[in-house]
């Protein structure tokens, strides 16, 4: 096959965004059906680059071709949607009947993460595992605050220790996303200005005491809402079919559950503090495309370099 | 007056369901079977077809299977489902119902 068709089969599967069997499947049957079309072309007496340049013409644009084909696998099931909102949903709960502060509900919590994680990574990454990954991010998020009430000594000697296995395990976590969709990455980062809002509410110099328990008491409803409209999101986004939409729907309910989460904070998130958030939820969008397009440029031109197409 | 181009998106569907239920056939096999059964008329965008036949497995119409030739490449083959088929009875019912209604207006006055 020409240079020409393996480049255009790969702008296809660059613009394919789905999981790398999927993925196989669909470069598989269309490199068929080029060799069926160039040797009936050949027939027909054309050189191979006239066969290749008809062949083109006749199959229409990679983009096109790329984007129906992702609008034709990207909707997910109602099922698959419940699953994704899940442990939004879950937390939800914890918040809405005050189960919060029950070490049995948040290890039932954690313990139910790990399995969805373990088991979405086992069923090669379906749409619906990239929230709960985002979640098992959480626990590495505690263990930072912890560390915090640790003797003076003791915290210097951990934290560099605990940034490089959090920044390793944000870099790993980020990366399964980054490699099918940026824009899995933002939907899974998307409930991190959330809770963080809630915590600098609670309390924003992160010193927890008996005051921030009743606070969190005092939060509680609004706590599960915003969790609930997380919920509701990211079931819009799983059976969305258009690409578009599904960043639309992120990019209009993340600032509003930011400014539900400050409007219901009563004054306790202050304005410096909502617009960083606000600032670090428009990062959630713009650093995953322009890492996307950086590495998608980068592979494109390896891939050129070595001539390495299959 | 409606384009060809919006009439065929518009039909496609139709047109695959109609197809498949006789034999299971491959993507070019049936560019093929729809370029000769309709003397050229449905001609469009190849790549196009591909959306198509997946919005349709998805959905529980078709179902895709893959097939090794003697040659070692591999062909993927689609067949119509009971839902598919069930479909297709509903459209051609729907068509019927419409054909019916058009004649007194399309033909010709005597």
């Amino acid at each position: 096959m020409t240079t020409t068709l393996e480049s255009y089969l790969e702008s296809i599967r660059s613009g394919l965004r789905l999981g790398p069997a999927e993925e196989r499947e669909v470069i598989s049957e269309l490199r068929t059906h080029i060799e069926d079309s160039l040797q009936e072309l050949k027939e027909t007496g054309l050189s191979e680059e006239q066969a290749a340049g008809a062949c083109l013409r006749l199959l229409g644009s990679a983009r096109m071709i790329a984007r129906q084909i992702y609008e034709a696998h990207s909707q997910g099931t109602w099922q698959q949607a419940l699953l994704a909102a899940m442990p939004h949903l879950l937390f939800g709960a914890l918040f809405a009947l005050n189960w919060w502060n029950h070490t049995f509900w948040l290890t039932v919590t954690l313990i139910l993460i790990s399995a969805a994680v373990g088991y979405g990574l086992w069923r090669s990454k379906p749409q619906w595992i990239f929230p709960w990954l985002g979640y098992s991010l959480l626990p590495v998020v505690i263990v930072g605050i912890l560390l915090m009430h640790l003797p003076r000594t003791w915290f210097w000697v951990t934290i560099p220790l605990y940034f490089l296995i959090a920044l390793w395990w944000l870099h790993n976590t980020v990366l399964q996303a980054m490699k099918r969709d940026w824009l899995l990455a933002s939907l899974m980062l998307l409930p991190a200005p959330i809770i963080v809002g809630w915590v600098l509410a609670v309390e924003p110099d992160f010193t927890f005491d008996e005051f921030s328990s009743a606070r969190v008491y005092h939060f509680a409803p609004f706590i599960a809402l915003s969790f609930l409209a997380l919920g509701l999101t990211i079931a819009a986004f799983i059976r969305l079919r258009q690409r578009w939409l599904r960043l639309a729907t992120l990019m209009v309910s993340g600032p509003l559950i930011l400014t539900m989460v400050a409007y219901y904070a009563q004054g306790r998130l202050s304005l410096y503090a909502f617009l960083i958030l606000f600032l670090a939820l428009g990062g959630l969008f713009a650093i995953p495309a322009l890492l996307d397009r950086r590495i998608r440029r980068a592979t494109k031109r390896v891939r050129a370099f070595t001539g390495i197409w299959r | 007056m409606v384009r060809r181009g919006e009439l065929i998106k518009g039909s496609l569907d139709s047109l695959l369901l109609g197809l498949l239920e006789h034999q299971p056939m491959y993507g070019y096999q049936i560019i093929r079977e729809l370029k000769r059964k309709s003397q050229g008329y449905f001609e469009f965008k190849e790549g196009t077809l591909y959306p198509a036949l997946h919005r349709l497995e998805k959905s529980g119409m078709v179902s895709g299977t893959w097939q090794l030739l003697p040659n070692g490449r591999q062909r993927r083959y689609y067949t119509l489902t009971a839902k598919g088929l069930a479909r297709l009875a509903d459209e051609r019912s729907q068509w019927r119902d419409f054909l019916t209604a058009m004649n007194p207006f399309m033909q010709p006055a005597d």
